[in-house]
């Protein structure tokens, strides 16, 4: 075979205290199509952004076509030939499509005006190059639906002419998979490789030969998929097998007893028609694709912003709830998506993250009660096995796992008597994850009831009762049971298999 | 031999760096702004000590803190509001308000001051109280707020007196800004126990502690149920309080009052707080550096005032050290993150 | 038909609007009491008092629309008023004294731009320090309220050509350079970077450069303020009135640009300045006592800024998503 199109040679990222990428290498050949797969957090997206010039690799190399790559800055990566579909989505929302497939050097006029009869020409051009009928060039990419946006931002990326297309997560909000695959298998014709991110082993092996997985930071596995069974693939991912990661225990359901929390036909912004019954003791799982409302539902139960429509009962009571404050009150707390920006004080101790919720129960005429807060504190910290000595650090300096579990510890000190964990093991080490878990069963165990949503399945699958699956708002089926499997909660995600919302219907009421 | 070097060149790159960790030792490092400001404070004096044969007497030293304590209580206030990412741009005018209400009311005679004293802070308080509702409820910049606030306020204040007051101040509030206790004069005594409430509010109230969260991250702050519009309201109010008992104080030092009295204080408040080692995004920063601030450009005005130069240069002055301390916390973070 | 660029035209110009209905009612009424109004001669006047506010807020509005803030706006203006009072009638005449005062404005204006993308500091809190400075600068050059402006400035800004005043020609100006900036690569990218900065990075626009430019494009725009203003009064103030900050920021507020920038454009805030001159030509005309005129500006900056909140997102659920 060739020498390969890029090669990564020891690819190395840190981040403070984490190491995002630890002496990665690996090679990508022409007219390849190559898998990267990783569980959340594994360092895929800093690979993306090192290899697009976004930033700068602390140590390594990296080769395109046998010279040197070290781009300073996306552009300069267009230039040489690598270009990126963002995850995150790079398109600017309040310009037009046309205006943003143009960016950064729309086509200018004699005069030195950008020429907008031009842009408009080009993007026409472009969008039905790639097959892209239902986006006009004129459309203001804001106002179109995320789906949408993900393609026209494929489709800017291809428009490029790369010779090394990264596409991260392409179809995380894409209903019409098959269009991507279509245009992959067109355009691949040994001039272009790919470099395929996702979590989905169905996706990999429908386009890639080979993958590559990644696992806190390390290149763990680069091999051929054909010799690969789901099994090696996950145990790769996870660095465990999934069998001794998940010590199965007993559901703490308790059966007979009044619904903990109970949601009826509960409505706002991205949630359309939600209804469900929470049990105490049991840990409900949701499942489903990129933006398909599941954040709607965690915000809208703690009053962010608060739903428009339906009902919210606590142990049989009816209660409106206005803000985060009303929720806490009531024994609901959110543990949120984004620990960064959500989740987290970065200027404050890890201590005083954690004992913020009973800050003014533990004060003496009007002032902390330095000894009190730290007795508080240590109540909550043995249940999710957060070391003492990491309290007085600086949040901001902690591994993501010990501040996830600075948060978790935080949400058990504000009396939670339903948790609502959102993909609570984001960009967490394997470690803390074990930790995050015992936590969890230990707090259904002793009869609390939590909401959890996770983009990993088989955390759905090992931990959960049941899991209810949402689908452009609504609750489209439940798994459970002998049927609490992978290949079902995917199946019914994409919105596939309507007639399972009619067996979904008895099954919650069944729990009632 | 190049591999050899450059081993070295990276373990000597990756080693932590020394310093800050010996700083650290000795000093939290929350407290270097201050501990570096009242060092910058008195080279200042002994600077001028050397240049001008006279100054330093203790009677002059005891003058710029006396005159400190405008600043000292005005900027408690500023900086409560830029702890949780705001900014108050009313200072100026509310001194100005609170110290016309006190003296039109007083006239002269010492009969109404205890009507007068609650009645101006009240006054001020309120004034605090719009801009925080304005901020919190309305949820507009908080420099738009308070900039309208202040013009709208001057305005009403413009056409409730002429401007400045017709008569003097209160004999008792002139006597207590400059008289004195056991040989200390009352101002510094005051400004003792100011100072020592505010840290103690500031810094160890759970008031303070959920202000240092919501500065550190409003959006956290919210999901987690924290009081955040009221403690925003809060803030406000209490910064507009502030302002009146430094327009209060300053009325009595200077035995009467103008409308227009406070606009000299408010960028200095400012100033102060961002000294002090405050972030201006919010989150960070202690009283004690705001003090520390507050003497400093104090005793930067009496310098200037010594040595006869331009008043244009204490602004100059003024806004040069707001972006170097600005261009030092940068500099911080940098390390911080690399 | 809209196109590429002209969406964004499309935005800017649906938020100018309630403010071109209030700046045509107000004159109204204005004209309703004061009949000069409707003369040549009460036109030009209108003109030339709002002139120095709508050039400044022009330089303003670059800044927001990147998503930044510059308070040093009137530090600048004071410092090219007492400039031009100083020099103009001496040696460097009214075009050496025009130079000095745009090196001067185009030095502030990088200088805060550097600061800001090159340091990253935080924009609001540094031009409060650069407004300070710039105070004090002004201060050191004209101690107290004097000096004299250059009569071939005077009459040069306030006078007319062919029966059209020369301010009126230079909002025309400004207007025109303004629609053609837009339709530049950096006009577009000024939108980009105050809409998305991290989307517009990713797709591939310069951040910092766009913003540098902004703040420098607004330094120069201020420097000619000021020159203006000096023309306007004919003397030197160090002292500038601290709510002219207000007005300036009124100005771009009122025209329907958003603070959190991307959203907007200059014509708005020419409008905007409009609106403050007529008005307090209005409350004049009414017999409204002055002070009152400081309690509308307050109001109306709020109301604005409130509305300029309020209006996106009702634009937003107006248009109900294409599915």
């Amino acid at each position: 075979m060739s020498d390969p199109v890029l090669q990564v040679i020891d690819l190395t990222k840190r981040y403070r205290a984490t190491v995002a990428l630890d002496h990665v290498s690996f090679g990508l050949r022409a007219g390849e199509v190559c898998g990267l797969l990783g569980e959340n957090g594994a360092g895929k997206s800093t690979l993306v952004k090192a290899l697009s010039g976004v930033v700068a690799p602390d140590q390594g190399s990296i080769r395109l076509r046998g010279n040197p790559f070290s781009p300073t800055s996306i552009v300069e990566a267009n230039r040489l030939g690598i270009s990126t579909a963002f995850q995150e989505l790079s398109l600017v929302p309040s310009l037009s499509v046309a205006v943003n497939l143009a960016l950064p050097h729309p086509p200018r006029n004699v005069a030195g005006l950008v020429s907008s009869r031009e842009v408009r020409r080009r993007a026409e051009l472009t969008l039905a190059r790639y097959d892209v009928t239902d986006v006009r060039p004129d459309d203001i990419v804001g106002q179109l639906p995320l789906g949408m946006r993900q393609r026209v931002e494929i489709v800017r990326a291809l428009a490029r002419n790369p010779s090394v297309l990264l596409l991260d997560e392409p179809t995380s909000a894409l209903s019409d998979r098959e269009w991507l695959f279509r245009l992959i298998d067109r355009e691949l014709n040994g001039r272009i490789s790919i470099l395929y991110i996702s979590h989905k082993l169905d996706e990999i092996r429908r386009l890639c030969r080979r993958c590559i997985i990644l696992r806190n930071g390390c290149k763990v596995l680069d091999s051929d998929l054909a010799a690969m069974s789901d099994g090696d693939i996950f145990t790769n991912m996870a660095g465990r097998s999934v069998v001794e990661a998940f010590t199965r225990r007993a559901s703490s359901v308790r059966k007979g007893a009044a619904a903990r929390l109970r949601i009826e036909n509960l409505a706002g912004p991205g949630l359309d028609d939600v209804s469900l019954a929470l049990a105490p003791g049991e840990c409900l799982g949701v499942a489903g694709l990129e933006g398909q409302g599941q954040s709607a539902l965690f915000r809208t139960l703690v009053g962010l912003p608060p739903a428009t429509a339906g009902a919210i009962a606590l142990d049989g009571v009816t209660m409106p709830i206005r803000s985060a404050r009303d929720a806490r009150s009531k024994g609901l707390v959110l543990v949120p998506e984004d620990r960064k920006a959500e989740g987290l004080f970065r200027d404050l101790s890890t201590l005083a993250n954690v004992s913020l919720p009973v800050i003014s129960t533990v004060s003496r005429f009007g002032l902390i009660d330095r000894r009190g807060e730290r007795k508080a504190v240590a109540r909550v910290t043995p249940a999710v096995d957060l070391a003492e000595r990491y309290l007085n650090r600086n949040i901001g300096a902690l591994s993501g796992g010990n501040q996830q579990k600075a948060v978790l510890a935080r949400a058990l000190l504000a009396g939670a008597k339903c948790l609502l964990l959102f993909d609570p093991t984001r960009g967490v080490d394997v470690g803390a994850k074990q930790s995050i878990y015992a936590m969890m069963a230990e707090f259904v165990g002793n009869g609390g009831s939590i909401l959890f949503y996770s983009t990993e399945l088989d955390e759905l699958v090992h931990l959960c009762d049941r899991v209810l699956v949402i689908y452009r708002g609504r609750i489209v089926g439940e798994a459970r049971e002998a049927d609490l499997t992978q290949a079902a909660i995917l199946s019914l995600a994409s919105g596939t298999h309507p007639g399972s919302v009619a067996h979904a219907v008895p099954a919650v009421e069944a729990v009632q | 031999m190049t591999t050899e070097t450059e081993q070295a060149v990276q373990t000597a790159a990756t080693r932590p760096h020394p310093a800050p960790k010996l700083r650290a030792r000795l000093l939290h490092p929350d407290l270097v702004p201050a501990a570096l400001v009242l060092v910058a404070t008195v080279t200042l004096i002994v600077g001028l000590k050397l240049t001008i044969p006279g100054f330093g007497s203790l009677p002059q030293l005891t003058a710029i803190l006396v005159t400190a304590i405008f600043l000292v209580v005005a900027s408690f206030g500023q900086g409560l509001v830029i702890l949780t990412g705001g900014i108050d741009l009313s200072i100026g005018t509310v001194i100005g308000i609170g110290g016309m209400i006190v003296a039109n009311l007083t006239r002269g005679s010492d009969d109404m001051l205890l009507y007068a004293l609650p009645m101006a802070l009240l006054c001020c308080a309120g004034i605090g109280l719009v801009n925080g509702l304005g901020v919190a409820i309305a949820r507009l910049p908080p420099f738009i707020m308070t900039l309208s606030s202040s013009i709208a306020f001057f305005g009403v204040a413009l056409g409730m007196t002429a401007g400045s007051s017709q008569q003097s101040v209160a004999p008792a509030l002139q006597r207590f800004v400059a008289g004195s206790w056991l040989g200390i004069p009352l101002p510094i005594v005051f400004i003792v126990l100011f100072a020592l409430a505010a840290v103690l509010v500031q810094n160890r109230s759970p008031a303070g502690r959920q202000i240092y969260a919501i500065g550190s991250s409003p959006r956290a702050a919210a999901i987690l149920g924290l009081p955040v519009a009221g403690l925003t309201v809060a803030v406000y109010t209490v910064s507009g309080l502030c302002s009146g008992i430094a327009g209060v104080l300053l009325a009595g030092y200077s035995s009467s009052a103008t409308l227009d009295m406070g606009n000299a204080l408010l960028m200095p408040t400012i100033a102060a707080v961002v000294i002090g080692g405050a972030r201006v995004t919010g989150g960070a920063g202690l009283y004690v550096g705001t003090l520390a601030g507050a003497l400093f450009l104090s005793t930067l005005s009496t310098a200037i005032t010594a040595l006869s130069l331009s008043q244009g240069l204490r602004s100059v002055i003024q806004g040069a050290v707001i972006i170097l301390a600005l261009l030092l916390q940068s500099r911080q973070g940098d390390r911080l993150t690399s | 038909m809209r196109d590429g660029a002209g969406s964004v035209r499309a935005l800017g110009a649906s938020a100018a609007l309630p403010a071109f209905a209030l700046l045509v009612l107000m004159f109204a009424i204005y004209a309703s009491r004061d009949a000069s109004a409707l003369t040549v001669f009460g036109f030009g006047n209108l003109i030339n008092n709002a002139i120095v506010l709508a050039v400044a807020a022009s330089g303003l509005t670059l800044v927001v629309l990147s998503g930044e803030f510059d308070l040093s706006g009137s530090g600048v203006v004071a410092i090219a008023n007492v400039v031009v009072a100083t020099t103009s009638t001496g040696r460097l005449g009214s075009l050496g004294s025009f130079a000095v005062v745009l090196v001067i404005g185009l030095a502030v204006g990088a200088i805060n731009g550097c600061l800001v993308t090159v340091f990253g500091l935080q924009s609001l809190a540094v031009t409060i320090g650069s407004l300070i400075v710039c105070q004090g600068i002004a201060l050191m050059i004209l101690g107290a309220p004097g000096g004299d402006v250059a009569d071939a400035i005077a009459s040069g800004v306030t006078g007319d050509v062919g029966g059209i005043p020369i301010a009126a020609i230079i909002v025309l100006g400004v207007a025109a350079a303004w629609l053609v900036l837009k339709n530049t690569r950096e006009g577009i990218g000024l939108y980009a970077v105050g809409d998305d900065e991290i989307a517009a990075r990713l797709s591939g626009l310069d951040v910092r450069r766009t913003r540098f430019l902004a703040f420098t494009a607004a330094g120069l725009l201020y420097a000619v303020a000021g020159y203006l203003f000096s023309a306007e009064i004919g003397s030197g103030d160090p002292r500038i009135s601290d709510s002219f900050l207000l007005y300036i920021f009124a100005s771009v507020a009122i025209g329907g640009t958003s603070l959190t920038g991307g959203r907007g454009g200059v014509l708005g805030s020419l409008i905007g300045a409009g609106i403050l001159t007529v008005m307090q030509k209005m409350l004049f005309a009414l017999g409204v006592a002055e002070f009152y005129t400081n309690i509308f500006n307050g109001i109306i900056m709020v109301v604005a800024i409130f509305f300029g909140q309020i209006g996106p997102l009702l634009f937003r659920l107006g248009r109900p998503r294409a599915a």
